[in-house]
């Protein structure tokens, strides 16, 4: 076992790496599970249906130009775009996660006392191909 | 972010508040009104993924004369001011930077501190800087 710290992913929206302005990041994967219980049973039977799933980005604002998060994510609303997250970091054999997902929302926090934060939201759309880096 | 450069560009932009002597470290002697940047009590690494940004708060010290001087009063006032030529918020807050890349001047106490076997009376500002971690 080998404990992963966080602070090595790597996220790429649209091609774009947003990894130096982000801070969390969280995939969520779901599948559906039908009911086709018939009679003459005690328990319930389910079977597979489709899979579905969101993925979140947050992180603190930056006024870079072009790659900064304001620029690279805004005008990606209601758009599917393709994501590439690496949860341990680049390097041979590491994994990583493709996929396409719709940008569904795309928000800016302005506290007085702290960092302007930015936070965006995406429902994925279609497969999650999972593939060790090459 | 280097900590010797963030603290020396911070005592060259207060340098520049006219008649006040600015050290960009804890002096052992000085001559009031002085101001003498400190060392943090830390540094937060990982603000961001990859070494997008690290943190750090750093404290600023103006001494201005003897606590029982009225003087001394209406002189440290300046400096605590929000706002003013000599509001070491303003003009921290107005600096240009290239070892980090903001500053907020978040607060000030006050004390009597000893610097060189002297009481001074001063004010002890919280400086949030946030910077590249790269």
């Amino acid at each position: 076992m080998a404990r992963q710290h966080g602070k090595s992913t790597v996220v790429k929206v649209n091609a774009v790496d947003l990894t130096q302005y982000t801070s969390n990041s969280q995939i969520s994967r779901k599948g559906d599970a039908h009911d086709v219980t018939g009679g003459g049973v005690d328990d319930y039977v389910h079977a597979g249906g489709l899979k579905g799933g969101t993925f979140t980005m947050d992180g603190t604002y930056d006024t870079t130009a072009v790659t900064g998060p304001r620029a690279a994510l805004q005008g990606l609303l209601a758009t599917s775009v393709p994501i590439i997250r690496q949860p341990e970091g680049t390097g041979t054999g590491k994994p990583q996660d493709s996929f396409n997902a719709v940008m569904t929302g795309y928000s800016e926090s302005n506290p007085v006392s702290d960092m302007v934060k930015w936070s965006a939201e995406f429902t994925i759309s279609g497969a999650v191909t999972t593939t060790p880096q090459a | 972010m280097n900590l010797a450069e963030v603290m020396q560009e911070l005592a060259d932009q207060l340098d520049t508040i006219a008649g006040l002597n600015a050290f960009g470290y804890p002096a052992d002697t000085i001559s009031p009104p002085a101001a003498m940047v400190d060392y943090p009590d830390g540094i937060e690494f990982d603000a961001t993924y990859g070494r997008g940004s690290d943190t750090m708060v750093v404290p600023v010290y103006v001494a201005v004369g003897k606590a029982s001087d009225r003087a001394a009063r209406d002189t440290l006032g300046a400096y605590a001011d929000g706002a003013g030529a000599k509001s070491v918020k303003q003009v921290l807050e107005a600096g240009a930077y290239e070892a980090f890349d903001t500053c907020r001047v978040s607060g000030a106490e006050f004390a009597v501190i000893t610097v060189g076997a002297v009481d001074y009376l001063a004010a002890k500002f919280t400086v949030d800087i946030t910077g590249p971690g790269e």
